[in-house]
């Protein structure tokens, strides 16, 4: 008795030094890393602190405090297309944060770029957690697995038996509600769009080919949507709703590699 | 995948009788003539079609008169039904291809037509001019891009119209896979049909008809898709029909299908026609072909022994394979350098712009609104907002735009635009001038069109100035950012993400999900089948006595012929007690004649015999001579029977 409860200790202690590395990796409260950047930024040496900012997101990954801080950098570093795709990001990441949308306008309105804040409902279905929504989903399919095989067993207890109907009648209609919900923020967050990083503006394309017919330009930092690819060029959609074709070096995809293209910025 | 087909047999018979109503029918509506030579302008030795259509009437049986220097060709007919919008109509099409042969104006004299039911059509005359061609003036140069009438051999497409089949470029639209290869090509509207062996037309094909073969890249060429099925096959479609291929985008078929029926080579066929347009994003010679995934029965599995198989047909057999359509070669252009405007922006087609300018009297730092308006045909994805010149007294913003196409292949409709832009000083300011441009195909030239604006009244004084709602400002200047507006940096990295994948896009996402959903609905069916079939716990007892009594049965016969009165008794009476015991669910041992004799009296008088017997028998051991155990077994037997039910 006394083995076991000291294995379960152990097993316990093992637990909670993981879950504390594991919070003392992802969510610093305070690292020397971020403060070199941040101090780079205010000293003006708004290259160096991008760079900075850079390293941080390849060693630990992306968040949106920390894209918001390399956008900055960008902006400051006179980068607009990489400004706009870094709060593109962190707006992806975020949402509803005021911050991040008030930076992204202010950045478009100097890149000579039209606003495009998220409406209520578009914030509203891009804020989804999707890792919470799945456990969300596995619940209420369990929970409904669960009664059915209770169901199934006939089990002699007349409560266990309601519940097993009260959590049919009940988790049915919320699954299916769950379902639709589900099916509708992924049909609208599926889109790819991609942010241009072409100095000064990305010519637009008759076709994806060498030397096509060059039918206009989008300017640096405009958001778009890629409709497709051939070879080495997208065929993206304008926020003006012109179609072209533009080359992949142009494009920086706003969730990073979400179509091969070069690695994220 | 559900397939509901239609029924053969009487079906057959059904559509005969529809199709011979359907000729009556027209003549209830006024008849009238159509009449198109094209084209109107040929060099010797072309064909030149001579088409009259008589909508709703019937008679066709009538010639042109002979014209010096024309020869007369092939005479196709053709007859086509309607369905649309709850109305029938039919018309009937009678082409003569006529062949000049020598040049000059020609005018074919106008004639009456005699229809079946006494109405008289009065055909125009019509004209005809002829050149001498390639030996003579020269000949038309192959311009890519005009309309299709400028090829003479494939007439303008009318949906109302006759069969109109695949453009003469190529082969024949393919038979269906699996049918006899196409013995021989009939025709239908003058152009190939495939057949069967058995002469009669293809079950399915699929025929594109594009306006023109030759377009330059970006261009957007209508086009028509049409499936056709015979009646006799007709099975009902789940899939589009598709482009073979990567060389050509083509818009979406999202608009529903036209249908309708119509007769050709005097087979009923269901069509299903769309509307359409291609485009093909580099220059060359490039195939283009459709398939549809296609349904169609294929024979019919007679209803054996059903005496109502002219009402309840039997199950179709449905073929299921992807037919191809027709195949083209489309002749993709570069457009040319010459000339190109420095703002053209990819448009090709005919277009018209205007513009208007709202309001005309503003404040310095105040926006007017350019509401400029394109409309016409072409590649409208490529139509952008006209360029306005630089003006440095004027300063302008993004334009937004709306598309609003007036055909289902979106290659007609109009385009508006707003530009917001602001005087940046006082006075009466003209406008911008400001133009428009497009490649036209059929003149092979890019056109300018000019937009005049008008001149504003600006009042007031410059003074510092936000952007109107909505817009921003223009690329032209800096993008340095401003000191001040930003804010300030993030001091911590919060939660980090080494993926900005969503994981929906990962397949763990959906297989944990349908996998327990999966499961979900096995056990849901497992607890429907279950309440179906009840559990029957006696079952395998019963057998048992079933297949017990069958035995003492035959124990019994036995033991009667022999004489062996011992055995005969012994089983009879087991027999009878496995009988009574299976209906009252009892143990056969413990039917005795006086337990029996308690559940039912009536029944046990008339076993008492056979009891009181087989114990005198089996007590005694007597062998029972002078027993007839032949009568004893019938009787036996008839207390077996299902008839002689305990109470």
């Amino acid at each position: 008795m006394t083995f076991q409860f000291s294995r379960a200790g152990r097993f316990v202690t093992l637990l909670f030094a993981l879950g504390a590395s594991i919070l003392s990796l992802t969510a610093d409260t305070s690292d020397s890393e971020l403060d070199a950047a941040n101090r780079a930024f205010a000293y003006g040496s708004y290259d160096e602190a991008a760079g900075l900012f850079q390293k941080i997101i390849a060693a630990r990954g992306y968040s949106a405090a920390l894209c918001f801080n390399l956008a900055n950098a960008e902006t400051k570093a006179n980068h607009p297309g990489l400004a706009m795709l870094n709060y593109e990001r962190a707006r992806y990441l975020a949402p509803n944060d005021a911050d991040i949308n008030h930076n992204l306008q202010l950045a478009r309105q100097q890149a000579g770029l039209e606003p495009n804040s998220y409406r209520w409902w578009e914030a509203l279905m891009l804020s989804i957690n999707w890792t919470v929504w799945l456990a969300l989903m596995v619940l209420c399919l369990s929970l409904l697995l669960f009664a059915v095989v209770g169901t199934a067993m006939k089990l002699p207890s007349p409560a266990l038996r309601t519940t097993f109907r009260l959590i049919f009648f009940i988790g049915t209609p919320l699954l299916l509600m769950f379902a639709f919900v589900e099916l509708a923020c992924i049909g609208f967050n599926n889109r790819v769009e991609g942010v241009i990083i072409a100095p000064k503006a990305a010519n637009l394309l008759l076709s994806p080919i060498d030397g096509a017919e060059k039918i206009g330009t989008i300017p640096e930092g405009e958001l778009v949507t890629v409709e497709g690819r051939h070879d080495k060029y997208f065929r993206i959609e304008a926020r003006d709703h012109h179609f072209g074709w533009i080359q992949q070096q142009d494009l920086e995809p706003v969730i990073a590699d979400s179509f091969d293209a070069k690695p994220a910025n | 995948m559900r397939i509901l087909s239609r029924a053969h047999g009487l079906g057959s018979a059904l559509c005969a009788v529809a199709l011979s109503a359907l000729a009556v029918l027209p003549c209830l509506a006024v008849p009238t003539l159509s009449q198109q030579i094209n084209p109107p302008e040929a060099t010797i030795g072309d064909d030149v079609q001579v088409t009259f259509v008589i909508q709703n009437g019937s008679g066709t049986n009538f010639n042109l008169q002979p014209v010096d220097g024309l020869q007369n060709g092939q005479v196709s007919t053709s007859t086509s039904f309607s369905f649309q919008n709850g109305s029938i109509s039919s018309s009937a099409a009678k082409t003569f291809h006529l062949i000049p042969t020598r040049a000059g104006d020609f005018t074919i004299p106008a004639f009456e037509i005699h229809l079946q039911d006494g109405t008289v059509l009065h055909a125009q005359a019509m004209k005809l001019h002829v050149v001498a061609g390639a030996n003579g003036a020269p000949a038309a140069p192959q311009a890519p891009g005009p309309p299709p009438t400028a090829n003479p051999s494939v007439p303008a497409f009318n949906p109302n119209g006759p069969v109109v089949m695949p453009p003469a470029n190529n082969a024949p639209p393919q038979p269906v896979p699996g049918n006899p290869a196409p013995s021989a090509a009939a025709t239908a509207g003058g152009n190939a049909v495939p057949t069967e062996s058995d002469g009669r037309p293809a079950k399915v094909f699929l025929v594109i008809t594009p306006q023109t073969t030759d377009a330059y890249v970006g261009q957007s060429i209508p086009m028509k898709i049409e499936w056709f099925i015979r009646l006799d096959a007709d099975a009902q479609q789940d899939s589009l029909p598709t482009i073979k291929g990567s060389d050509f985008l083509m818009n979406n078929l999202s608009v529903r299908f036209h249908e309708d029926t119509l007769a050709v080579m005097d087979e009923g066929y269901r069509r299903e026609s769309w509307s359409t347009a291609i485009s093909a994003p580099k220059p060359g010679d490039f195939p283009l072909q459709m398939e549809r995934d296609s349904y169609w029965i294929k024979s019919i599995n007679p209803a054996r022994l059903n005496p109502f198989v002219n009402f309840f047909p039997g199950r179709p057999n449905l073929a299921h394979e992807p037919i191809a359509s027709n195949q083209l070669t489309i002749h993709v252009h570069d457009l040319p350098d010459e000339g190109r405007p420095a703002n053209f922006t990819g448009a090709i087609g005919q277009f018209t712009a205007t513009a208007t300018a709202q309001p005309d009297t503003v404040a310095v730092g105040e926006p007017v609104t350019l509401h400029f308006t394109v409309t016409g045909q072409g590649n409208f994805d490529y139509v952008r907002c006209p360029a306005l010149t630089a003006d440095p007294a004027w300063k302008t913003y993004v334009p937004s735009s709306k598309f609003t196409p007036q055909n289902e292949s979106h290659t007609q409709g109009i385009k508006d635009f707003e530009m917001a832009v602001i005087p940046q000083k006082n006075g009466t300011v003209p406008l911008p001038q400001s133009s428009f441009n497009y490649f036209d195909p059929a003149t092979k030239q890019y056109m300018t069109v000019p937009i005049t604006l008008p001149s504003i009244t600006v009042t007031g004084a410059m003074a510092a100035r936000t952007p109107p709602p909505g817009v921003v400002t223009d690329s032209t200047e800096g993008t340095a950012p401003a000191e001040a507006g930003f804010l300030p940096n993030r001091i911590t990295s919060g939660w980090t993400k080494t993926s900005l994948i969503p994981i929906y896009r990962q397949a763990w996402f959906w297989i944990v999900q349908g996998g327990l959903f999966a499961a979900l609905v096995v056990g849901l069916v497992f607890l429907i089948l279950r309440s179906r079939t009840k559990r029957d716990d006696g079952r395998e007892e019963r057998l048992r006595r079933q297949h017990s009594m069958a035995l003492e049965t035959d124990a019994m016969g036995t033991a009667a012929r022999n004489g062996d009165a011992l055995a005969f008794f012994v089983a009879a009476r087991h027999a009878i007690q496995l009988h009574l015991s299976t209906r009252w669910r009892v143990n056969p041992e413990s039917l005795t004649l006086t337990e029996i004799r308690q559940r039912d009296p009536q029944l046990a008088e008339t076993l008492e015999p056979l009891f009181v017997q087989a114990d005198e028998i089996i007590y005694s051991g007597g062998t029972g001579r002078g027993l007839d155990l032949a009568q004893w077994e019938r009787h036996v037997r008839d207390l077996l029977q299902p008839q002689t039910q305990p109470a």
